[in-house]
Formats: C-alpha cells, structure tokens, sequence
C-alpha cells in the first residue's frame, strides 16, 4: 500500500511527457505506460509529496479532495504494481 | 505494451512536430563490412561510380555529443537511438550510452551483434537499454558471411542472441530481403523463434547516401517477395514502431536525426543536411530550417499523391527519401516501391486478405 515519502521513481523508468500526457518506458519488462491527465500530474509532480499533489488535483481539476485522494491513490498503487516507484 | 494509447500520443506528438524520436549515428565505422551498406563509406567490395566525398569536418567529441543529447533533452525527446556504422565500436560508447541513460531517454541501438560476447552482454545488461536491434542476414554462415563478409561473424551473433536472452534484454531482430537470403527466410524465423524474439522483414534496399546504386544489385526476386508477403504472420518493415496513420511516415515531423559529424537530417536515410549542430542549437534548427517545413508540408500531402499516382501505393511502405535520392523526387515511386507495391497487392488479392 503506497505511503507518502516511502517510494521514489525507478530509474530504470524512462519517461517524457508527450502532449500533455506522460509516457513512462520501463527499460526491465518493455512496458509502455501511457498516463492520463490526472496521472500526468501525480506523476511529473511526485516527489512533491502527496498533500502538495492532491491541491493540485483538486485545483486544476475541480474535484473533492476524496475524490483526488481516492483517484490518486488507485494510480500511485498501479504505479507500484507496474514497478515504476520502488520503495526508497 | 499499450500498444494503441502509445501510437496514439506519438502521432499527435508527430502531427504537432514534436519529436519522439531521435537517432545519432555515432560512426560510419564498422566490424562488418555488408556489400548493401548505405552508408557513405567504401566498404569492402562495393562498386562506386565516384569516391565516397570527404566527410569535411571531424567527428562530433564526446563532449559535442552529450551537448546534443542534452539538447534533445530539452525538446522532449523520448525514444534515442544510437546507430552506426557499428555503435560498439565507438571508443566512447559506453560513456554516451550512460550519458544517454541519465537524461532518461529509452534507448535503441541499432547492432550487427557480432561484438557482443559475455563482458558486453554484461554491461549492456547493467545500461539496460529500452531495446536492441539487431541485423541478421541469413540463417546459416554460408549467406549472413555473404553479405557481411567477416569470417565467424555469424556464429558470433548467434551467441550474441543466447546471451542477451540470458540478461533478459528486450532484441527486435531484423532482416534486409536481399536475393542472398531469400531462401531461409523460414530459417531466419526459425531463429527468432527460437529465442523468442520478434522479427521484422524488410523488403526495401536503399541506394547509399552518397548515391550510389550498389545495394540494388542484391535485389530479392519477384518470387521471394511474393512467398514474403504470402507468409503468414510476418512483420514487414524496419522498425518494432508503428507509423502514424494519419501522414506517410515520421521525417522531420516526429524524428530527426543527426550523423557523426554533427549535420542534422530529416531522416537517417534522408541524405541532405539542415543544419548542423556545431552552428546551432538542435531546437533552432528543428524550428528554422525553412527545408523541415518544406519536408513536412510534402510529407502530408504524400499518402493522397501516391495514391492518385499508383493505386498500389498503400502496399509499399513508400519512403520519400529513397525516391529523392534515386530519383531526385520524394513524392515518386521508385521502380523498387512499384514492384514491392504490386507484388505485396497480388499477395493480399491471392489470400483474400482486405486491402
């Protein structure tokens, strides 16, 4: 279960973001992670922490802060799952 | 993969002129001397109606190179590709690579394989590129040797493959249809079956980038072709990466590229410089040069001219770089995309398969 300031971005997770959307390479397994807008954000502004991220959300996409924390919840643990974060 | 979504993003990225893509060719030198090289060097065995022309300026430095990759950094590039010549050979490459790696780029290298032994296995393991590329010219000795021209290359290849599948590193294979190879075809992909590697048939031979016909002198058979494009489930093309659907290909759109000595082109086949790097920054180039939106602007209409000119012409992978080089016109079919074109149609009519 993901824990705030616990994980960091793999290294071996080559990414950009690509009109507006992140694309996240992993050069172990070959997977193609193609990220939504919201992911986008969570993503680009990760090492910020999740308090600083789910403001962001919830500011630029004008949600509840349950909603942001929940979505972003989900996606930080798809990100775990994918090997793209790795505890620090 | 999320093969559709990742297609998708690189061709609004490619429609926008965003590069993806990025290829740097490190050297023109190589362990391997293959008699279709197009390269503009002369390889061992070629025949040349004029000397290969002057390179005119030294080799990018290693220092010239990071700068450019810190360049393609900046412009968002995602996918890298180191190519040659042979990259291997490069006395820095290993320093590039890690260079490359740090600026997070997924990278490709383009490799004939032959120099990979255990140590280089071992370190490439330890780079871990996005991918490598790997050439094969026949599936015995007797025919890749026949092209390459190095005694014992082939066995070291095939070594080559054994170890990176150890390593577990991801290997697209892929194969030049010339008339050497053309009857182990099923052998070649008896070859990446067995190490479980996709592999991509190309069906196109490209004069050299100095303009010379020699690599059309290996042109496959009609017959080959056909039994090619009959075969069921093979790639046919150069490169593990879909196009973008909406335009003919990726040059100067969503791909650049740059040689080893720093001129920065459309395309790695696209022969004619734009730029140069040791005279501006790579972004200035990418959105100055008034020949990029030429190239563009032609690249465009390409997909309605071909067709109102050859009604084959969605069949052959058309590249306007080879048409500009043999024919002086990007937007002509070449006599090798006509037969290519017309030879893969009567394949797909013959097997009922829609257009």
């Amino acid at each position: 279960m993901f824990e705030d300031g616990k994980y960091k971005r793999n290294p071996d997770v080559s990414w950009r973001t690509i009109e507006g959307q992140a694309v996240l390479i992993h050069n172990r397994n070959s997977e193609v992670i193609v990220v939504n807008e919201v992911g986008t954000l969570i993503w680009e502004q990760f090492d910020e922490g999740l308090e600083s991220i789910l403001r962001n959300i919830q500011d630029t996409f004008e949600v509840s802060r349950a909603d942001a924390e929940s979505d972003a919840r989900e996606f930080l643990e798809q990100l775990i799952s994918a090997g793209a974060l790795l505890p620090r | 993969m999320e093969q559709s979504a990742f297609v998708q993003v690189v061709s609004k990225a490619t429609m926008a002129n965003h590069p993806a893509f990025a290829s740097i060719e490190l050297t023109y030198q190589c362990n391997l001397a293959c008699r279709f090289c197009y390269n503009p060097v002369q390889r061992r065995g070629q025949v040349r109606s004029h000397p290969v022309p002057e390179p005119g300026a030294p080799p990018l430095t290693f220092e010239e190179i990071v700068a450019i990759l810190d360049q393609l950094k900046a412009m968002n590039v995602l996918f890298l590709t180191l190519t040659g010549g042979e990259p291997l050979v490069h006395p820095r490459f290993w320093d590039i690579a890690a260079a490359a790696k740090v600026r997070g780029f997924a990278l490709r290298i383009f490799t004939n394989g032959a120099l990979i032994d255990e140590a280089v296995a071992d370190r490439l393991a330890e780079l871990r590129p996005f991918c490598l590329e790997i050439s094969i010219h026949g599936a015995t000795p007797e025919t890749a040797e026949a092209l390459n021209q190095v005694k014992g290359s082939h066995v070291r290849v095939m070594r080559a493959l054994e170890l990176l599948k150890e390593r577990e590193l991801l290997v697209f294979l892929k194969c030049v249809v010339t008339k050497l190879v053309e009857n182990e075809l099923e052998g070649i992909v008896a070859i990446a079956d067995r190490f479980g590697y996709s592999i991509f048939f190309d069906p196109h031979l490209y004069t050299s980038t100095d303009g010379e016909a020699y690599p059309l002198d290996l042109k496959a058979s009609d017959e080959a072709l056909y039994r090619l494009f009959s075969a069921k489930g093979l790639n046919i093309g150069n490169s593990p990466f879909e196009g973008t659907p909406e335009i003919n290909c990726s040059v100067a759109s969503g791909s650049l590229h740059i040689d080893p000595m720093g001129n920065v082109h459309p395309c790695v086949q696209w022969d004619e410089s734009v730029g140069n790097v040791r005279n501006a920054t790579l972004q200035e180039i990418w959105e100055g040069a008034s020949r990029l939106v030429e190239i563009r602007e032609m690249n465009r209409r390409l997909p309605q001219l071909l067709q109102e000119s050859c009604g084959d012409a969605s069949f052959c992978n058309f590249c306007p770089a080879a048409s500009r080089r043999e024919l002086g016109s990007p937007t002509t079919m070449t006599e090798q995309h006509l037969r290519v074109a017309r030879i893969r149609r009567a394949a797909h009519e013959d097997a009922g398969d829609p257009a």
